[in-house]
Parts: C-alpha cells; structure tokens; sequence
C-alpha cells in the first residue's frame, strides 16, 4: 500500500535524477522472453563478471524438501544434455574463467569473472544449464553427499552458525526465514532427484532471472549478446513466486539463550523484523541513515557509548539489510566486557537506542549523511562489486532508477523520519534477543 | 551451434533431418549437441582484442628519494596506495614481546598527532580516506585508499600515524582487551584451533611457531613506550616497498610519497630470524575436539618465488590441488566420492619456510577414507605424472584468468609491491604469460618428482578418532 507514496516521490523526484550522475550509471533492458538484463560499464581491465540471479532460493521449496534449492545450485556444474558430465567446468577452467554460484533466501545467484574474450563462452554456457539441465543418478548421490559435508562445514563447525539457525528459527516461525537455506541434515538426506528436477523447471526460467553484465562490455554490446545467447530460451507461463509471508505479529518477542562448549566468551544478538524494499519501503532510507548512526563504525553512538565510555562491551555494531523479497532485518551484535552480563549489555543496548533516538536531530543527520556518501566514486572500481550491489538490489525489487539514486534517496532523509522509523521499529517490530555462552560459567568475563 | 554461413546452415539442416529419421529424436539430439564447439566461440566472438595497459614504471621521490612502482589508471579519481615494512612482521617481534606487531597495527590508526582516535576516524570517514594496517608473518604492511581530492589530507594522516601515533592510554587498554579476547576465541572454530597447533608442530619454537596475535601475558605488557619504540624502530625508508595505483602520476606521485613517509628515518632495520628447520616425517598429530567435521592440515617443503622452480612448481600444485573442483584432488575426493566439501593446496610462500599445504574437512564417518585417497592420488601424481594436455589445460587457465586480478585498484597497488618484493621486474605484468607458456610437460613432471611426496605431508589432524589399539578412551 505503500509503494504507491514511494511511485509518487520518484515522480517528482524524476527530473532531477535524470540529470545526476548515477551509482552506477547502469542501463538496463528487458528481452521478449522477460529476461532482466542489467549491463554496468567499467573499462579498466579487459574483464566482464556476468550474473545470473534466478529469482528462486530457499523460501520457494516444497515444505519437507528443504535445500532443494541448494543441491539444484551444486547440480547445475554437473552437466546438460549438450555440454555433459564435467565439461562446464573444464571449458571454464581452460579459458581462465572464477566460476562459482550460491543460493540465498530468494535466490540463486550463479556468475563468472572472466577475461572478456570469453564471455561468449560465459554467456553461451549459462544460458545452456537454464534449460538444458541433465541430472544423473549417480551425480545426484554424489552431490547430495557433497551438499551434507557443506553444512557439516559452515553450521556445525561454526558454533555461531548453529546460534543464527537457533536465532532465525525463534524469529521467524511459520515465516520461511526460519528455515535454513542448506535444510536440515534429515532434509538433505532426503532429497529426491524429483525434489531438484521440479525446483528446476520450476523456477529456471528467463522471465523468472536477472542477468547482470558488468565490466568492459558497452550496454548495446550486451543486450546484443544476451539476446543472442539468452533470447531463445522460453519463458514459462505466470509463476508464483510468493511474497506475502506472513511474519511473526507485531511485538512479538523471543528469546533464545544458548550454551555451547565451544564458546570461549558471551554474545548477544538482537534482531528485528525490519522493511524491506518490498515492505514499508518509505522507512528503507531512513533505517539505512539510522543503522549508520547507531551502530556502523568505531564512530558509531553504540560503539562510543558502550566500547569507548561506558566500557561495557568490547565490539558492538548495527546492520540493516533490506534485501529481501518480503522482510529486512535490523541485527545489533556485541561482545560484553569483562565484568559486564550478556543481559546488562542488552539493556544497555535499548538504552542507547532510545537516547540516541531523541537526540537524533537535523545536525545528526546531515552529518551521518554526509559520511555515509563519500567516497561514492569507489562503488565504480571494482565490476564484481558493482554486479553484486546492482543484482542483489534489483533481485530484492529495487528499481534500476532507484538504484542509481542512492545518492538522492540518502539526502531526501529528514530527520523526524529516522526517529520515527527507528521508533516504530523498537516498539513493535517482532524481535528476537540471543544470548550465546560458553557452556561452563567459569569463565572470568561472565562474572 | 554457431554456424559461420548460410550454407552450412542448410546443410546441417539437412543433416539434421536424415538422421533424426534414422536414429529418431533422442539419438539425433545427442548428436547434434556434441557438435558444440567452444573454440568457435572464442575465435568468432565480437569482444575481440581488448587489452589492459600494464605498463609501469618506477618512481623516485623528489625530496626523499623513496622508489615506488607506479601503475596510472585515471578511470576514477581514485588512488590505491600499498606498502610494507620488511621483516618487521610478527615472527620478527622480539620473544619477549609476542604480539606487539599486531597490536602497532590495531593501534596506528587511533589518533596521531593532534588528532585523538575519534577525531582522527571522522575526519577520514567525511573524506572517505581508508587506512588499514597488518602484521603479516616477515613484514608489517599497509594500505590507503583515497579519492583525489582528499590525496593531500590522506597523505598528512597516513604520515602522522607512522611518525606520531599517540597511544592514548584508553585505546591502548580497549585494544589490549580486544585482542585478549579474540585470542581466546581462537579456539571456538576449529580451523583456527588447526593452524595454531599446525604452526607449533612445524616450527616448534621458531617464530614461523607463534600464534599470530601473540601471547596474553606478553600482551598484557605491553606499554605505550614499548609501541612508540617499536614504530621508531622497525618502520625506515631503508625496508620499505611501495605500490601505488590509479589516478595519480609520475610527480603528483612522488610528492605524495615524499610527504606520506617524511620523517621516517633512511636506515634500513637489521633484523634477522634464523631459517626454520621443520622435520618432515610423515607425522600426523591429532587434536581431539568434537565439531561438525574432522579437518586436516599438512605440507611437504618447497621453494621461494625466485627459484628456478617456481612456475613449474606453481604449476604442478595447481593440477594437484589448486584448481578448485578440477583440481586431481578434488575430482577424486569430492566430485566422484562426495566424501567432503572441499579439498584444497596452494603454495605458501613465506620467506623462511615456502610450503605447499594441503586441507580439507569431512564428516568423521568420511575422514580415513578421503585421506587414504589424498595419499593415493599423490602417489599416482608422483608415478605417473602428467601428460601434455593436463599441462596445457593449466597452462590456459594461468594465461587466460590473468586479466581477472585487475579488478580493483587495490589488488593493483597490492601486486606491484609483490612486485618489488619479490624482484619479479618492471615489465613483469608484460612477461607473466610468457613465463607460463614455456613450461614444459617434462619440468612439471621433473618437479612433481623432486617435491611432491606423501611420506613428506606433515601435519595436524583435528576431530573425533577411534583410540588407538591399547589407549583408554
């Protein structure tokens, strides 16, 4: 409902950003079959990062067969009818191609760096795994195995991994954020050719991806060439790629409190259920302003107020991420000093959050802002950073306008805005407090 | 499926169709598709020669005399500064004062000079200047990232806190406090648990042996005299090796760097640690913890960047271990066994002890099993070696991913220090691919013999085990 206030603002907002220099200054086109194609210019060095992002990650499975997604993301480098077996990573690896990929809550996301007189090979072998994708059965079983090893290695050898499942789990409930992007090891073990091959035909479609070129390539050079490479593929009729989630209702509040053996010192981590820019998207800036204020840097209000003056913590920081296809976060993380309880840092958090709050006025905010924007001109340097930024905005709906007027958006932030946001946020966001301790509380910084 | 003219067109049509009359749909359809042809792509493909202008040149200061590797590239207004101070890395910091190169890194940009910490954060933070420090094993680096219109306040804030940090009693106690901390939850993962035991067992009491952040009651130590001398001693124009990239020139350069490093004394440091002696006997010792995965952690001795060696050593370690899922190790061990995640080598190229390492993590169920194969594979790589299209499909990787490492303007700055370091030249970036393309089948196979040996791979191995016959559990 408010996307339309957001439509009205970029209106008036229109003329202006056409005349201001963009993020990216990237350009953008859509091909007959609905492909999104995403072309970002950088002529430094002769490379090009070509992305793919599927619009399909972990919240779009089958509830049972989670990491569906994940294993199909592993699948697609073992061979298509046309170019079988191990043949995609040898003709990668033979023209010095990066070649990864990785699956998300929303999405899968599948890209190479590559010198750019290669990326036709790139591009002609991407566009042949969206449809000509060939599982077989002993690849399946191999890499279902691989997938197991893959969460044995981030989640359980990782005991603050094995915290975020527990955390997201209190969070979200019945929300699919609450299900682990890799599934659960029964899930995995459980996975069927079927589960992958439904996901596949599912989702991997053109008009369901976003093909994002970025590097030493002009933007006529690549709508050529996507439309030479991915133009044929078919879309596939009307999907349904849900949104419209539920989350947990307004101030609900969990709490999880966590011993595991391997900790060595407490913890705690709060998050919020936070707008996104497909939710409240009117709030998106300000919380972006407020997230830099309260906790991004060492010049940061909590980390002045609890690491520098009050010494009751040793590390604290802010982050708010807005991408996401139904639901942000906004996560406060921090290590207790010694002498201070996870529980006294956590009040003293809240009470940050609320002086702060007050104090946040027209000064606070031209000069967070003023921080915020410099240096701008960096997100230029790198073409795999700018691929990134750009695919994850506009897999997460954000307009390529609005992407490019970071700048503006950031400026246009008034101060009652960010205090409002932040205010709406504290009192009735869902949220979840985590605490993370050792498991023997002998330890001297818990006393 | 690229076709070049009409004609073939119509022809493979009608190809096309008389077979799928003989053998049907499914027989054609494997045909017609193993008719792809990657090198047709490339050879046809429109983004045709593009170059990068590696051209770079060394720079001497007008006033100081400072040498610099410079590479220009003005597609930003942008300037990437890298630099290290030779042998003044954490292996070199006195015994009795283990982790003081870490904490001069943590501490040199809290205040210098007039500014106290939080002024100094600021006003770098509104001018989106970037300073970063390291103590690496041999040599204490750092970095500065600045946009042009700020090169001149950058260069006033990067000199103050090599000449006049302040160590504040306050920041010096809170990163005290912060690095005791970080140094008990090493031990929470455990991979960093691996490389601290993997450092002891090879190096003992060398100070490759050291944990890397030092020791807690050396820490504890440690005073704001103790760091001024440290930053008084250890940082000259005599050990440093600088790269600079982006929008900046010849003389814009030099008077940067003249004012970057004003008042750092000429002289280099003499500093020395003797050569690390590791006993390469096949041992594996174990570490018993319970996490998701057993882990091992192992190398045979190899050689420094200069040696005759080298690009065939690089190059066998890459077919071995180093080429991500193609690599020999991981086609055996992941690809066809799903026994882990992940197995990986690389050379390590660290000035007293070059090693090549070799990892990976699997389920204990998993663990003998894949090691067993990381064994078997290097002897099959020792006895049967490779052949000329193994070789040659490296080769085409090292050549053609060479482009890629150009990415970011600090990566640039980052190599052309690596550059001097390593004594690899001025025109290095020009001769790199021709270095590659005069490996010979034959050196790799001569090198695969003389380094490579699984009675060599010495280690730690971490997780749960079996006891051993006669040990009580």
């Amino acid at each position: 409902m408010n996307k339309k206030i957001v439509l009205g603002a970029l209106c008036v907002l229109l003329p202006r950003l056409v005349a201001a220099e963009g993020l990216f200054d990237a350009q953008e086109f859509r091909l007959d079959n609905g492909l999104r194609v995403i072309a970002i210019e950088n002529h430094r060095a002769p490379i090009v990062k070509q992305m793919l992002w599927y619009q399909a990650g972990s919240t779009d499975e089958r509830i049972g067969a989670g990491g569906s997604a994940h294993l199909l993301e592993h699948l697609m480098f073992r061979g298509t009818k046309l170019i079988p077996g191990q043949t995609f990573n040898t003709l990668l690896e033979k023209n010095g191609a990066e070649s990864n990929a990785f699956t998300a809550y929303d999405n899968t996301v599948y890209h190479q760096l590559v010198d750019v007189g290669r990326l036709e090979l790139a591009m002609f072998l991407e566009a042949d795994r969206m449809k000509n994708l060939d599982i077989g059965e002993t690849d399946f079983a191999a890499e279902r195995d691989i997938v197991f090893q893959e969460r044995k290695e981030r989640v359980d050898n990782n005991p603050s991994g094995r915290f975020f499942e527990a955390m997201n789990r209190a969070l979200w409930q019945e929300h699919p954020h609450a299900r682990p992007v890799s599934g659960t090891d029964e899930e995995i073990k459980h996975l069927t050719r079927q589960d992958i091959e439904d996901f596949y035909k599912r989702f991997y479609v053109p008009n369901n991806a976003i093909l994002v070129l970025s590097g030493d390539i002009d933007a006529v050079t690549a709508k050529e060439l996507a439309q030479k490479y991915y133009g044929n593929l078919r879309p596939a009729g009307k999907k349904s790629i849900r949104s419209d989630f539920s989350a947990p209702p307004e101030d609900f509040k969990a709490t999880v409190d966590m011993k595991m053996p391997q900790i060595r010192g407490n913890r705690v981590v709060k998050i919020f259920v936070a707008p996104s820019y497909q939710k409240q998207t009117e709030d998106v800036y300000s919380l972006m302003v407020w997230a830099a204020y309260l906790g991004e840097g060492e010049t940061s209000k909590l980390y002045k107020k609890l690491v520098l003056q009050d010494k009751v913590a040793l590390n604290v920081s802010a982050e708010f991420n807005p991408l996401s296809r139904s639901y942000g976060t906004f996560a406060i993380s921090a290590m207790p000093a010694k002498g201070t309880t996870p529980e006294q840092l956590l009040a003293k958090i809240d009470q940050v959050w609320n002086e702060e709050m007050q104090n946040f006025d027209q000064k606070a905010a031209e000069k967070i802002k003023r921080k915020m924007l410099a240096g701008l001109v960096y997100m230029r340097d790198n073409p795999e950073d700018a691929a990134y930024i750009v695919g994850a905005m506009a897999a997460a709906g954000a307009s390529l306008d609005e992407i490019e007027a970071y700048e503006q958006n950031i400026k246009a932030v008034k101060d009652a805005d960010v205090r409002k946001a932040a205010q709406k946020l504290r009192a009735h966001a869902p949220q979840v407090t985590g605490i993370l301790r050792p498991e023997e509380n002998t330890d001297e910084t818990n006393k | 499926m690229r076709r070049t003219n009409n004609q073939t067109r119509r022809r493979d049509v009608a190809l096309v169709l008389i077979l799928l009359a003989i053998v049907g749909f499914w027989g054609c359809r494997s045909k017609f598709y193993g008719a792809y042809k990657a090198e047709k792509t490339i050879e046809n493909t429109i983004l045709k020669n593009r170059t990068f202008n590696a051209s770079v040149e060394e720079i001497c200061s007008p006033k100081l005399g400072i040498k610099a590797y410079l590479l220009k590239d003005s597609h930003n207004p942008i300037v990437s500064l890298n630099f290290s101070f030779e042998n003044t890395g954490y292996a070199y910091d006195d015994a009795h004062e283990q982790g003081i190169a870490q904490m001069a890194a943590a501490l040199l940009t809290e205040g210098a000079g007039k500014y106290k910490a939080q002024e100094l954060k600021e006003k770098m933070e509104e001018r989106a200047i970037r300073v970063g420090f390291a103590a690496g094993k041999d040599d204490f680096g750092g970095s500065l990232l600045t946009t042009t219109d700020h090169l001149q306040e950058a260069a006033q804030y990067l000199n103050l806190m090599l000449t006049e940090p302040r160590f504040d009693e306050a920041d010096l106690q809170r990163v005290k406090a912060q690095i005791l901390d970080a140094l008990k939850r090493q031990h929470e993962r455990p991979e960093r648990e691996l490389e601290l035991v993997f450092a002891r067992e090879m190096y003992g009491a060398h100070p490759y042996g050291r944990n890397p952040l030092g020791q807690a009651a050396d820490i504890e130590r440690v005073s704001a005299a103790d760091l001024r001398r440290f930053v008084k001693n250890k940082f000259s124009r005599g050990n440093l090796l600088v790269g600079l990239a982006g929008d900046v020139d010849a003389q814009s350069g030099g008077a940067f760097l003249d004012k970057v490093f004003a008042g750092l004394p000429a002289d280099k440091v003499q500093a020395s640690i003797p050569p690390a002696e590791t006993e390469f006997d096949g041992r594996l010792v174990q570490i018993r913890r319970g996490d998701g995965q057993n882990m091992l952690l192992a190398a045979m001795p190899a050689i420094g960047r200069t040696h005759k060696d080298f690009y065939p050593l690089f190059t066998a370690n890459y077919i071995w271990g180093g080429a991500g899922l193609n690599s020999r190790l991981s086609q055996r061990i992941r690809e066809q066994e799903g026994l882990t995640y992940g197995i990986y080598s690389y050379l390590s190229l660290s000035d007293k002890s070059p090693l090549l390492i070799v990892g990976f993590a699997a389920t204990a169920d998993n663990f003998e099993k894949a090691k067993k194969l990381l064994y078997e594979e290097t002897d099959k790589f020792v006895d049967e070696g490779i052949d000329a299209e193994e070789t040659a499909q490296a080769k085409n990787y090292l050549t053609a991913s060479y482009h890629l490492r150009f990415a970011s303007i600090e990566n640039i700055a980052e190599i052309l220090t690596a550059m001097q370091k390593y004594n690899l030249g001025l025109d290095f970036l020009q001769k790199r691919n021709d270095y590659i393309a005069h490996i010979k089948p034959e050196d790799v196979n001569r090198v695969i013999k003389k380094y490579f040996n699984k009675q060599l791979l010495t280690g730690v191995e971490l997780g749960e085990f079996q006891p051993a016959a006669g040990e009580r559990k």
